[in-house]
């Protein structure tokens, strides 16, 4: 039963949670254009908001948002209206919605609480059983936006990367639930925060799970659209992608969209493998006061910052996959390596670990 | 008898005479000719009379929030069904497809069924109407083919479903109780309970005893066709955290129901074999062999 102090409480996180993704998202940019100009020898921006004695060009994001929006928006009369206008909302709608689930912090008994019976929650939507397969399911909307967007603009190139994009999504969408299902197998739930405690008392699930850690890495990188496997937008072939016909703040939809995913990606790849908010022999479920969750969050986030950096760093390494041998690396090595690995992982779990 | 025996019954005739009616109008033509504009309105106001007088069978459940989106889901899901069959542009269908599909697994939620809810957008949303825009993007060319924009026998497809649908919402009347005709005593009549129409009470019982009840246990009841059933408060118990939901599931699936989930898995699997045969490449023939052929 929701009661209205609740709804309150619960709205008050929703906007924080997405205020904060959203800014985040701003410097996320920021960043990389740093780690680009970094991997290539030059300086990136550092001259924005010199004027306000503002160090390193830190206004950039703010700059490089107003741009995005006072941009003239430019609709081809070639294209298919609703459709057109359609993607960039399903891109921003089904980045965002992914977060509902994430914990960012000690969730379920090991909240703390303000007075005797409200426990602060560090997740938007608390206790979700199906936590994983809920991000799963979002996750695989997310192919709806290049598809529509890529055949709406009525234009080659941008339906080739539709098409590329959506083959892409939907191969790489198996390799990525099998690579899961180990985790999911040794900590007996899908709920995120269950996943984490388990790893808090039993290690880590990338020692656990390494052969899972790396098909889910791979797998999310191709599902994000990052470099190694950024065919859909591939400059030299297909100018811009899926977004070639796209101006302004449709653009920005996109742009915001995947560096979203980048977000959760990371997210998730913290919680199943790098144990959330654990640190080993510091913190675990059993501290409950608010300086240890407090803690806990700073914890998590450095993680994920770090997760964040290691993809932009990816991308100034690997040059681009061809589109056969994506989808080789797919069906053929990936998909029977996750099988192996779930086979294995769910005999030992049943003879050694007793089930 | 009374006219009050027959309320009910007279409503879903209404709904599925208007909604027959406002259908077949909205159905592209025959031959894929374009049908006057007066026509596709009267269509729309009738779908939209069908889909609201619909409304009235269905019992909100619970608090204000919750009516709220069980309403938004019901209208969504009804309204983009009719869309979907109605709408001239293949694409356009295929999404007004997905967004049954996902006001489908809304209403699950609602219900409680969280799995099923995530399972039905990751097969049907996806993986299946994904592949179905794929289909036809790469078919359609510029604009849509006559056969895109023309409905074959659109009177006798709306005749049979709705004869169909109707048909259902009487079933689902006499179940409910509310129905007797002339002293026709339907047997569900009273003695109906909310076990009755939990769906693993029809399974023999096990030898385990407990498993075939794990699925009560951890799922809500969530059927309201039954009379006497109070619908709980899905997905909230006293400490605001939701039942162990999928536990429940996985017990029901693995422990009432093994030989169905398991024929199921072949047949699924059958399919898929199958499909690797038709699509694998052919072997090249050998250079000769069709030059032997010929010779016999």
């Amino acid at each position: 039963m929701l009661t209205f102090l609740g709804l309150t409480a619960l709205l008050i996180k929703i906007g924080l949670v997405v205020g904060i993704s959203q800014g985040a998202v701003a410097y996320l940019i920021y960043v990389e254009r740093k780690i680009a100009a970094y991997a290539q020898d030059r300086i990136g921006p550092n001259r924005c908001g010199r004027e306000f004695g503002v160090p390193l060009g830190l206004i950039q994001p703010l700059a490089d948002g107003a741009k995005m929006i006072l941009k003239e928006d430019v609709i081809p009369k070639y294209v298919h209206k609703p459709t057109f206008i359609l993607a960039p909302m399903i891109a921003i709608v089904t980045a965002t919605i992914g977060f509902a689930v994430v914990p960012f912090g000690p969730v379920g008994a090991g909240a703390p609480r303000l007075g005797a019976d409200w426990p602060v929650q560090f997740q938007i939507a608390p206790g979700v059983d199906i936590g994983i397969v809920y991000i799963l399911a979002i996750g695989s909307l997310a192919v709806y936006a290049v598809v529509l967007a890529g055949w709406s603009s009525n234009n080659k190139y941008s339906f080739l990367g539709g098409l590329r994009s959506s083959a892409q999504l939907i191969s790489y969408e198996i390799p990525m639930g099998l690579s899961i299902l180990g985790i999911v197998l040794l900590a007996k739930s899908l709920d995120l925060n269950t996943i984490i405690e388990w790893q808090d008392r039993h290690g880590w699930g990338i020692f656990w799970q390494p052969v899972g850690f790396l098909i889910f890495l791979v797998s999310a990188f191709a599902e994000t659209n990052r470099l190694p496997f950024d065919l859909p937008e591939s400059e030299q072939e297909l100018v811009g992608g899926f977004h070639t016909e796209y101006s302004a703040m449709k653009f920005g939809m996109f742009f915001l969209g995947e560096y979203l995913h980048v977000i959760t990606v990371s997210f998730l790849t913290v919680i199943l493998f790098f144990g959330g908010w654990d640190l080993p022999f510091v913190l675990s479920a059993d501290q409950t006061s608010w300086i240890s969750a407090i803690f806990k969050v700073i914890v998590m986030m450095s993680k994920v910052s770090l997760m964040i950096v290691f993809i932009m760093w990816i991308r100034w390494t690997l040059p681009r996959f061809r589109y056969d041998t994506l989808m080789n690396l797919a069906w053929k090595s990936l998909l029977p390596l996750g099988l192996l690995n779930l086979t294995i992982t769910a005999v030992a779990a049943q003879m050694i670990l007793g089930g | 008898m009374n006219i009050n025996d027959f309320k009910d019954v007279i409503l879903a005739g209404a709904v599925v005479v208007a909604g027959a009616i406002g259908t077949y109008l909205l159905l592209p033509h025959r031959h894929g000719l374009t049908k006057p504009t007066a026509a596709r309105w009267i269509g729309g106001v009738l779908g939209a009379v069908a889909i609201a007088l619909a409304l009235l069978f269905f019992t909100p459940p619970g608090t204000f929030l919750r009516t709220v989106f069980f309403y938004a889901f019901a209208i969504l899901s009804l309204a983009g069904a009719g869309l979907t069959i109605t709408s001239r542009d293949p694409v356009a269908s295929a999404l007004w497809f997905a967004s049954v599909i996902l006001a489908t697994s809304g209403l699950f939620l609602l219900a409680g069924a969280q799995f099923l809810a995530a399972g039905t957008v990751i097969v049907y949303a996806g993986a299946i109407i994904v592949t179905f825009l794929f289909v036809i993007m790469l078919a359609s060319k510029q604009g849509c083919a006559l056969y895109d924009r023309s409905a074959r026998s659109p009177a006798g497809a709306t005749f049979t479903c709705f004869l169909l649908f109707f048909g259902l919402m009487y079933t689902l009347l006499i179940a409910k109780g509310d129905v007797s005709f002339g002293g026709l005593k339907t047997p569900f009549r009273g003695a109906i309970t909310a076990r009755d129409v939990t769906p693993t009470t029809f399974g023999p019982p096990n030898k385990f005893g407990t498993a075939i009840h794990v699925f009560e246990k951890a799922i809500p009841q969530t059927s309201r066709l039954a009379p006497s059933q109070v619908v709980p408060e899905a997905g909230a118990s006293a400490s605001g955290i939701p039942p162990k939901h999928v536990a429940g599931l996985g017990g029901a699936l693995y422990a009432d129901n093994l030989i169905a989930v398991e024929a199921v898995g072949v047949l699924l699997f059958v399919a898929l074999v199958g499909a690797v045969a038709i699509a694998g490449p052919k072997p090249q023939p050998r250079p000769g062999a069709s030059a032997r052929r010929s010779t016999n």
